[in-house]
């Protein structure tokens, strides 16, 4: 067991681990912030629970939460700021970029970050960030015209 | 798959306490994890049951791309992330690795993979074993017994074999210089974009002022001897001024000299094709990043 101290969403918690806990099981079982998914058998493949360490998109079935000890972390609970949703969440519900929903928290994870390093991207640059990102449902469609219409809509208004 | 039992973790800042780390474990029982991102699965699919992890995430001297007057440094907790986004490897000798590491896998894996995580696991089909083979690179080790140099010809002795003490910690993969009129490319070929590959070809040519090769690297991955080099294809392309025929030649002579299987993937006379085909652009890249 270790003690780990990591901030989520901004709250600090402390609290002591099994070593060979995944990250994602101490921030769904432990922390019961249920949504970050797990889309695979934690192989690392489907990237439903793709969140932000430290500001990058990192998949979080592929870390020990002793890893994540002394880091700051964003889950799609912390995307929305003070009950507004961010513009990416906005174009996801305008653009029907959902359909079950399952992959879209670890895609609206992905691509916000995505978007920061490339506020402009092609379609093609955008389909090659989501290539670590399963959809089971959508076809990507609406998902890549989604991604354009938030980089858009941030290009418009000069950010969040 | 939920990870194997682990009993200890220990995060040093330094070379040395990463060492001692590992050395105050019996052999095999303390294993480095850096990006984890082959790690993870072969400690979930029991293939690696480590007592103790010893996490190199702080150890900032293995961190970073050092380059002075033709010589280049890279720490082995270089991210691909990291090759991928450096200018200087844009053309020229080092481009290979930018190609490698630009397509690993996706932008999660690559935020995490580090390249010397890569070559100290040295997975058959995986891109910068190959990249780095076909670049010539000396190793950098520490251990208990101090610190040793190792070519990558030397480190590399088979799929998930190398070289390296289990009590060692790579610490860079250095040039000392960067060949002059020297350019170098590589590309895979997957079942979807980006996968690890079914082929992958690196090569690096040197050409004299009036452009014919001088000196030839060339390297494949995803055949059953993981990472590779083949002499008589090198040789092939000596003389060779990059054009379709002589490269054609070369590419002949590699297919003639590998061990081509087949598997559910590809069958032997499709992977031969991917040799061809791959071979064909990585050369044309690297011929003509030689010339700029
Ligand atoms: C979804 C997915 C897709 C992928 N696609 C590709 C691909 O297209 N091409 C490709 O090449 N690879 C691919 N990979 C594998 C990936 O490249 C791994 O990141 C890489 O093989 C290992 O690097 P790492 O930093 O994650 O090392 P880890 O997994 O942390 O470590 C690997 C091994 O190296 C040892 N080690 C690591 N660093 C050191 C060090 N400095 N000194 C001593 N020992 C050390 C560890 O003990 C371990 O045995 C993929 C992985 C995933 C999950
Ligand atoms: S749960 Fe599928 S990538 Fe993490
Ligand atoms: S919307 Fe159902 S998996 Fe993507």
């Amino acid at each position: 067991m270790k003690t780990i101290n990591v901030t989520i969403n901004g709250t600090r918690y402390e609290e002591t681990v099994p070593v060979r806990m995944l990250l994602v099981d101490f921030i769904r079982e432990r922390l019961a912030l249920t949504g970050t998914h797990v889309g695979c058998t934690y192989e690392g493949v489907c990237g439903a629970c793709t969140i932000h360490l430290d500001g990058e998109a990192v998949k979080s079935c592929m870390l020990l939460a002793v890893q994540a000890d002394g880091h700051e972390i964003t889950t799609v609970e912390g995307l929305a700021k003070g009950g507004e949703l961010s513009a990416l969440q906005r174009a996801f519900r305008q653009h029907h970029g959902l359909q079950c929903g399952f992959c879209t928290p670890g895609i609206l994870m992905n691509m916000t970050e995505f978007l920061v390093h490339n506020p402009t991207p092609t379609d093609d640059e955008i389909r090659q960030g989501l290539i670590g990102n399963l959809c089971r449902c959508t076809g990507y469609v609406h998902i890549v015209t989604s991604v354009r219409a938030a980089a858009d809509e941030l290009a418009r208004t000069g950010g969040a | 798959m939920y990870p194997a039992k682990i009993d200890d973790y220990s995060r040093p800042a330094t070379i040395a306490e990463a060492v001692a780390a590992l050395a105050s474990f019996g052999v095999g029982e303390a294993m480095c994890i850096a990006g984890g991102m082959s790690l993870m699965q072969a400690i979930k699919s029991r293939l690696v049951r480590p007592a103790c992890l010893v996490d190199l995430q702080d150890v900032a001297e293995l961190r970073g791309i050092r380059g002075s007057g033709g010589a280049l440094s890279i720490g082995a907790m270089t991210r691909y992330v990291e090759i991928a986004g450096h200018a200087p490897f844009a053309s020229g000798p080092f481009a290979a690795l930018r190609d490698a590491a630009s397509h690993v896998g996706d932008r999660q894996v690559r935020n995490r993979g580090t390249i010397g995580g890569s070559l100290c696991w040295n997975y058959m089909a995986a891109c910068l074993p190959a990249a780095v083979l076909a670049l010539g690179a000396t190793l950098r080790l520490v251990g208990p017994g101090g610190e040793r140099t190792i070519a990558i010809d030397d480190f590399l002795i088979g799929p998930l074999e190398t070289a390296r003490g289990e009590q060692e910690v790579l610490v860079s993969i250095d040039w000392k210089s960067a060949p002059a009129r020297s350019g170098s490319a590589y590309k895979k070929w997957g079942l979807v974009k980006d996968a690890l590959p079914v082929v992958g070809v690196a090569a690096l040519v040197t050409l004299e002022a009036n452009g014919a090769c001088s000196a030839a690297r060339l390297a494949l991955a995803g055949l059953t001897a993981g990472a590779q080099r083949v002499p008589a294809g090198e040789a092939a392309l000596l003389g060779s001024k990059g054009d379709a025929a002589s490269l054609d030649r070369a590419l002949e002579a590699v297919c003639a000299n590998v061990d081509l299987h087949s598997d559910h993937w590809a069958d032997a006379a499709y992977r031969g094709q991917l040799v061809r085909q791959l071979g064909r652009d990585v050369l044309t890249s690297a011929f003509a990043r030689a010339k700029n």
